[in-house]
């Protein structure tokens, strides 16, 4: 059951990287954080229940839905154009997405004293990367920000991967999420997209002394 | 042997069901359930005329391609009855064989010395191109899952009654119908209703045949559909008896053939550029699946 989740998981990766919507990006959050809520559900049976329930009000209610809703809403407010708008094909994305997920597999299986937990490692390692690749390749800051919410969204895989021996673990996940909703606000705020024109970085790379 | 009849049946009424559901869709009567297959009646009864540019490649072309259609449908066995071709490995031949007549039908559109007819057929490579892998992506995960190498045997040995079987199926599924969409140039990649050749895939390759030939060329994509409806209804049975067999067979034409009619009323073809990433996202789905099976029997841990 895990390792289906797990799978999912994954293929929600290889959507991400060809999704040329923003609102499509979004919903697809919300089918990771719904995933991810699941996967916490069945994986963390040795934490406190205190803990427990707090881990899952935090997938369920800020990964699943609040985020993507405040995120169409600040896309919405700011005027933002719904197209991705990376800076390769698509077709190179799906790509790269897919021989990440593979390398991520090669390298794991390098990896000694994993305890049948090979398969979390995976697909936290390519949603990682993946996140990352999200970041560098599409032009707008909003993206940048889905971008690092599927890079926080591996490392909460990664903890619970380990969230039976180390719970603090898992709580540093949550505190990265806690940053994200600061960085969504700070788009909110400052309105940019509504303010700057371009609410790209093109625009950030003209700034000079 | 079995098999083999029950797909002839089902190729016969495939192509007047899909007909059937768009019409009923867009709120027509639509013509009857018979009507394709009498279409290609009276194109057969017809003789051929070819292009002075043409060889021989084009006349023997659409024969070719029936036949290794036929090679492959006999590959495909009943639940757990025999195939005509049952072998071990016989799924990398049914693979090839259908890469043979589509090969063969790719060169005769280069053949014809027709402009269009090479753009067509260099769609039609580059996107089988990128969807093959999946079929053996799904395959192979089947074969890995059970440890068996020929499809009587996988479909045979897939044990069903445990979640896990299912969720595979289930799966699997979802990518054979997108395969088989592809792979027969329907609607999300390729229009067959349209008549403009710059945007067409399947159906411009097909431009120059009349008569006989073209009769042949549709009632072989009857066919082609009705094998992987089979392919896919081999998922869900082997275990049971006869009657119920048979009908998840129909069942499952029938259902295909609503399906494909379906999406062609309700969905618009994809951008051009966006095809090749659509056929590939199967290809990763496969991989996917088969990392998954790979730590399901527990290859790695």
């Amino acid at each position: 059951m895990k390792a289906i989740i797990l799978i999912l998981f994954a293929i929600s990766l290889l959507n991400i990287s060809i999704s040329n919507r923003l609102r499509g990006f979004a919903r697809l959050l919300t089918l990771q954080g719904f995933l991810l809520f699941v996967l916490a559900f069945i994986q963390l049976n040795e934490v406190t229940i205190l803990n427990l329930v707090f881990v899952l009000l935090e997938t369920l209610v800020f990964k699943t839905i609040v985020l993507p809703l405040f995120l169409d809403y600040v896309i919405k407010k700011n005027r933002i154009t719904r197209e991705t708008e990376p800076y390769v094909p698509y077709f190179v994305s799906l790509l790269i997405v897919t021989v990440i997920i593979l390398a991520s597999f090669i390298i794991v299986q390098q990896i000694e004293g994993l305890s049948g937990n090979t398969l979390f490692f995976i697909v936290a390692l390519s949603t990682i990367f993946t996140g990352l690749y999200i970041i560098i390749s599409r032009k707008k800051l909003i993206t940048h920000l889905m971008g690092y919410v599927v890079v926080e969204n591996g490392v909460f895989i990664l903890s619970l991967a380990i969230g039976n021996e180390m719970p603090m673990m898992v709580n540093t996940g949550i505190l990265i999420d806690l940053f994200i909703g600061v960085l969504v606000m700070g788009i909110f705020v400052n309105k940019i997209g509504d303010v700057f024109q371009e609410a790209n970085n093109e625009y950030l790379s003209q700034i000079r002394d | 042997m079995h098999g083999l009849i029950l797909i002839l049946i089902v190729s016969l009424f495939f192509g007047g069901i899909v007909v059937k559901t768009k019409s009923i869709c867009a709120g027509r009567k639509g013509p009857g359930i018979f009507q394709p297959l009498k279409d290609i009646w009276r194109l057969i009864r017809k003789g051929a005329v070819f292009s002075e540019t043409a060889t021989i490649l084009t006349r023997i072309a659409p024969s070719i391609y029936f036949a290794s259609v036929l090679l492959a449908v006999g590959c495909i066995p009943f639940g757990n009855v025999r195939g005509l071709l049952s072998f071990q490995g016989d799924f990398v031949f049914f693979a090839y064989a259908l890469a043979l007549g589509k090969f063969f039908m790719i060169i005769a559109a280069l053949d014809t010395g027709s402009s269009f007819e090479g753009m067509g057929a260099s769609r039609e490579a580059h996107f089988s191109m990128l969807a093959e892998p999946a079929f053996f992506g799904v395959i192979g995960s089947l074969a890995l899952y059970t440890g068996r190498t020929s499809f009587l045997d996988i479909f045979t040995y897939l044990h069903f009654g445990n979640y896990l079987s299912y969720a595979l199926g289930s799966v699997m599924l979802i990518i054979l119908v997108i395969l088989t969409l592809i792979e027969n140039s329907r609607m999300p990649v390729d229009d067959p209703n349209t008549h403009l050749e710059l945007t067409m895939i399947h159906e411009v390759m097909v431009l120059d045949y009349s008569g006989f030939d073209l009769g042949l060329i549709q009632y072989t994509t009857n066919l082609k559909f009705a094998m992987y409806a089979a392919l896919m209804a081999n998922l869900f049975t082997g275990t049971l008896r006869a009657l119920p067999d048979i009908l998840i067979f129909l069942g499952t034409g029938f259902l295909l053939a609503v399906i494909v009619g379906g999406v062609e009323s309700f969905t618009a073809r994809l951008r051009m550029g966006r095809i090749p990433q659509f056929a590939f996202s199967l290809t990763s789905y496969a991989l996917l699946l088969f990392l998954l099976v790979l730590f399901i029997t527990g290859r790695f841990s």
